[in-house]
């Protein structure tokens, strides 16, 4: 018998996030709110709903790699943002995840605009360069944090560098103590407490990273901070993400050898500061060309990386097919790249059976920012696109413009 | 400001920058003539323009699709002969004898875009540290800062302006910030290679004013301690200063001193275009009701993000809204802005334009505006592509005071304009080729005609392009 989280897909162009161009006409099972199957013209198993998507585009829902959904509400009003501390003890130690507000009207937008995963990341403590610990979350109803304390994050540059004392070489060494700190914590090589650099809780949060048991995201631009950051994960055995990027192009074997994936923003195409002034917008696409996996990011404005997330991440993904990246592999950098970024890849990223049935279904090109989906399903169940800011829009429509009410009666 | 993550507030920066509707009835009927052509007098010869074009040569562009800027769309031909427009047409007519032809198999082409609010030159990349302790973007010393002049800020090796270029951009104008209620004045510029802004200055273009009404001056002055620190002391400022500024027939003795009475005169007289940066609705009827009791006509009401809420008050005071496809809840101001602004704008016959704040969006108001006629057609009012090239090229153009001059392709405008690699309004199309005065001032397929910054001579880690 079907459930409420069963459901068949038809005639759907299926970009699956995995392949190298989509399945047309697709057919798409889903059974217990899982991808069942994804097979080219087939009939849906009878008993099942069917939604028709009439050839359009559909892909897995979005997965924003590198965000700050559910932190932050109006950027300018400090009182309603959570995403960094800037006094008191807390360094690696700090996790947002208790933050995290499910009813923002910013995770809203972004599921409306496609986006059903994130990695939503702090922004700073007062301890260099540690930014804290972020959460994996899938966006719904209720509680979104999928996993708390996903990754451990740090912001290595210039402009960074002034709560190091003003030298990149000041963070590097802070970092490198730390993790080196951590690991020997309860070993006999354990320094006294009055000769470590943090305190015990922020040691313990770094533990697992020196253990390579947890994602040390590295947000640095430089080209000779991100061989810093290869040298780091070589010689300490970490497990490396890098954020950012600009100057990485000029770097792409060696991340290809040392296996670390980059979230790169294809947008960002002047020199904003003195660590990018090897930015380009075929980033992504010489990283792909290499070998490298890339996941794309917003990150130029506030605005694109956390308010219009979705929208965003789709120009940016559509700016880098522009320069040279191939279609599919924007899809998948949207998708499949960001979930095995950050060790997701198991449950979500892609159309393929066993995974959740997080499904986007476009009116147009998705990686067209005018775009929209038509449809969003999750975990097999359509959920509602609808937003603050198109209720908004109903209310003031130019159909209302004879109404001799105040739209407030609207 | 300076890390991309920290990105919200470099936008915060930049947002001070938009126009006010207003709240006046009395001023309907058509527009009042365009403004301040006339200024480029005897007093400021010193600062007139020095732009000369760059060579070129006439050239018959055939098979090309084009999007006349005024509404029209054809398949035809465009014929630009010493710098202007000569002709534009269906079909391919005779090439004239000493005319290069462009075969343009079929691509699109648009006036040139125009980008009524930038910060090129003064916003400028790399950005530094010193650039969070004190910019070339305002002068926030003083609440009123009509006296300053954003062309003495100009640094014409902005990377930024180069990018501008490269993406379809043939004007922009290069605004104040919005921290001080009276920014000072705004300059037109060619994003064309130069050594002095004199050289990329728009010849007899006029000076814009810039007002900015909201958040940005009471957050910032009162903050410090200083007036104003809240809405109402912010227009209490502007009517005193206005006040004083009539009374005293020339004004030369205002209180920011003769140099912030020669513009605060020269709003009141109508000479300068006034650009209002505001966002709610209420307190863009309010810059509009100030403009009516002392007489001047608010130009273009910047980054109104609520204009939507007030339509016929920006109809009948002719007044543009200059707006972001989709920017929304940064802060408190800017929570109700909806993406089909733009389109309802048009649709209640309103003025409208697309504009950028950022030197990232800047190189994409193309993009800016296929997503506001997206919205616009889901909220039920479709824009067609010949419209909305309209909020990239004659509105801003109007908005300049220069819609005789730029942003239609008709016979003996400036020949402006560019050759799109295909649909203007996709994230994929490029721009091809990109005329200023007639001149090939950009072509993606000659590297001879690429100009790049000084700023990446001989860098290592510089652009390859």
């Amino acid at each position: 018998m079907g459930s409420a989280q069963d459901l068949a897909v038809v005639h759907a162009r299926a970009w699956t996030g995995s392949g190298a161009g989509p399945v047309e006409d697709a057919t798409i099972v889903v059974r217990g709110g899982r991808i069942a199957s994804v097979q080219a013209g087939t009939a849906p198993p009878a008993g099942l709903t069917v939604l028709d998507a009439g050839g359009r585009n559909v892909t897995p829902g979005l997965f924003a790699g590198a965000t700050q959904v559910g932190l932050v509400e109006v950027a300018g009003a400090e009182d309603t943002t959570d995403e960094a501390v800037s006094s008191g003890k807390l360094g690696p130690a700090f996790d947002v995840a208790p933050a995290m507000n499910s009813n923002s009207l910013l995770v809203e937008q972004a599921r409306s605009d496609g986006v059903l995963w994130a990695m939503s990341f702090p922004n700073g403590t007062p301890n260099s360069p540690f930014l804290g610990q972020s959460a994996l979350l899938r966006l719904g109803g209720g509680s979104i944090v999928v996993r708390p304390r996903a990754a451990m994050f740090v912001r290595i540059g210039g402009s960074a560098s002034f709560a190091a004392g003003g030298s990149r070489a000041a963070q590097w060494t802070l970092l490198r103590r730390a993790l080196t700190e951590a690991g020997q914590l309860g070993s006999r090589g354990e320094l006294p407490p009055d000769e470590r650099l943090l305190g015990r809780y922020d040691l313990e949060a770094l533990r697992p990273v020196a253990a390579g048991n947890m994602i040390l995201a590295i947000q640095t631009h430089r080209e000779s901070d991100i061989r810093e950051a290869i040298r780091l994960a070589r010689e300490l055995r970490l497990r490396v993400v890098l954020v950012g990027g600009a100057e990485a192009w000029r770097v792409a074997r060696e991340l290809v050898v040392a296996r670390i994936p980059v979230l790169v923003d294809p947008g960002a195409n002047l020199p904003l500061s003195y660590d990018e002034l090897g930015a380009r917008a075929d980033n992504a696409a010489i990283l792909h060309r290499a070998g490298v996996t890339v996941a794309i990011i917003p990150s130029a404005h506030g605005i694109d990386m956390n308010y219009n997330v979705g929208v965003s991440s789709r120009m940016a993904a559509g700016l880098a097919v522009a320069a040279g990246l191939p279609y599919a592999a924007a899809i998948r950098s949207l998708t499949l790249a960001p979930a095995q970024i950050w060790g997701a890849e198991g449950t979500t990223g892609s159309l393929e059976p066993g995974k959740v049935a997080d499904i986007a279904i476009w009116d147009g090109d998705p990686l067209e920012p005018g775009s929209a989906p038509s449809h969003m399903i999750r975990g097999g169940r359509p959920i509602s696109t609808l937003t603050r800011e198109q209720q908004l829009s109903r209310r003031y429509a130019p159909i209302n413009k004879d109404d001799p009410w105040p739209p407030a009666y609207r | 400001m300076l890390g991309r993550v920290c990105a919200a507030s470099v936008s915060l920066l930049l947002l001070a920058n938009l126009p006010i509707a207003a709240a006046a009835a009395q001023r309907r009927g058509p527009p009042p003539p365009e403004v301040g052509r006339h200024f480029d007098d005897a007093a400021h010869k010193a600062w007139s323009s020095r732009y000369r074009p760059l060579p070129r040569s006439d050239l018959l562009i055939v098979n090309v699709r084009v999007l006349d800027g005024a509404g029209g769309k054809l398949d035809g031909s465009v014929l630009v002969r010493d710098g202007k427009i000569a002709a534009v047409s269906g079909g391919t007519p005779p090439t004239p004898a000493g005319v290069q032809v462009v075969d343009a198999r079929g691509r699109w082409i648009t006036p040139g875009i125009i980008d009524v609010h930038s910060h090129n030159g003064t916003f400028v990349a790399p950005l530094t540290a010193n650039d969070s302790e004190y910019s070339d973007v305002s002068e926030t010393s003083s609440p009123i800062a009509a006296g300053a002049w954003v062309e003495h800020s100009i640094n014409v090796q902005d990377p930024s302006f180069f990018r501008a270029l490269e993406s379809g951009v043939t004007t922009l104008q290069t605004l104040p910030g919005s921290i001080p209620l009276i920014g000072g004045r705004s300059v037109v510029l060619k994003p064309v290679p130069a050594s002095t802004v004199a050289a990329m200055k728009f010849p007899g273009a006029a000076q814009g004013v810039k007002l900015s009404c909201g958040d940005n001056p009471r957050s910032f002055f009162g903050s410090k301690g200083r007036a104003p620190n809240s809405r109402m002391g912010e227009i209490e400022i502007l009517r005193a200063l206005f006040t004083r500024t009539r009374s005293e027939k020339h004004g030369k003795r205002g209180p920011g001193g003769p140099i912030d009475a020669e513009t605060i005169d020269g709003v009141l007289t109508g000479r300068f275009p006034v650009h209002v940066h505001c966002y709610r609705a209420d307190d863009i009827a309010t810059m509009m009701n100030l403009g009516a009791e002392f007489g001047f006509r608010i130009t273009a009401v910047h980054h109104a993000t609520e204009a939507y809420k007030i339509p016929q008050l920006f109809v009948e005071n002719g007044t543009c809204a200059v707006l972001w496809a989709d920017w929304w809840g940064f802060k408190t101001e800017a929570a109700d802005a909806i993406r089909a602004n733009a389109a309802f704008m048009d649709a209640a016959g309103a003025c409208v334009a697309m504009h950028s704040d950022s030197p990232l969006m800047g190189q994409r108001l193309n993009v800016e505006a296929a997503k506001a006629m997206a919205a616009g057609r889901r909220a039920g009012v479709s824009i067609p592509p010949e419209r909305a090239i309209r909020w990239l090229t004659s509105n801003p153009a109007k908005v300049l005071g220069l819609g005789d001059r730029i942003g239609t392709l008709a016979p003996g405008r400036n020949a402006d304009l560019v050759l799109w690699s295909g649909d203007p309004f996709s994230v994929y199309t490029k721009a091809d080729m990109v005329l200023i005065d007639g001149a090939v001032a950009f072509d993606r397929s000659d590297p001879r005609r690429q100009p790049s910054s000084d700023f990446f001579v001989g860098r290592p880690s510089g652009q390859p392009r």
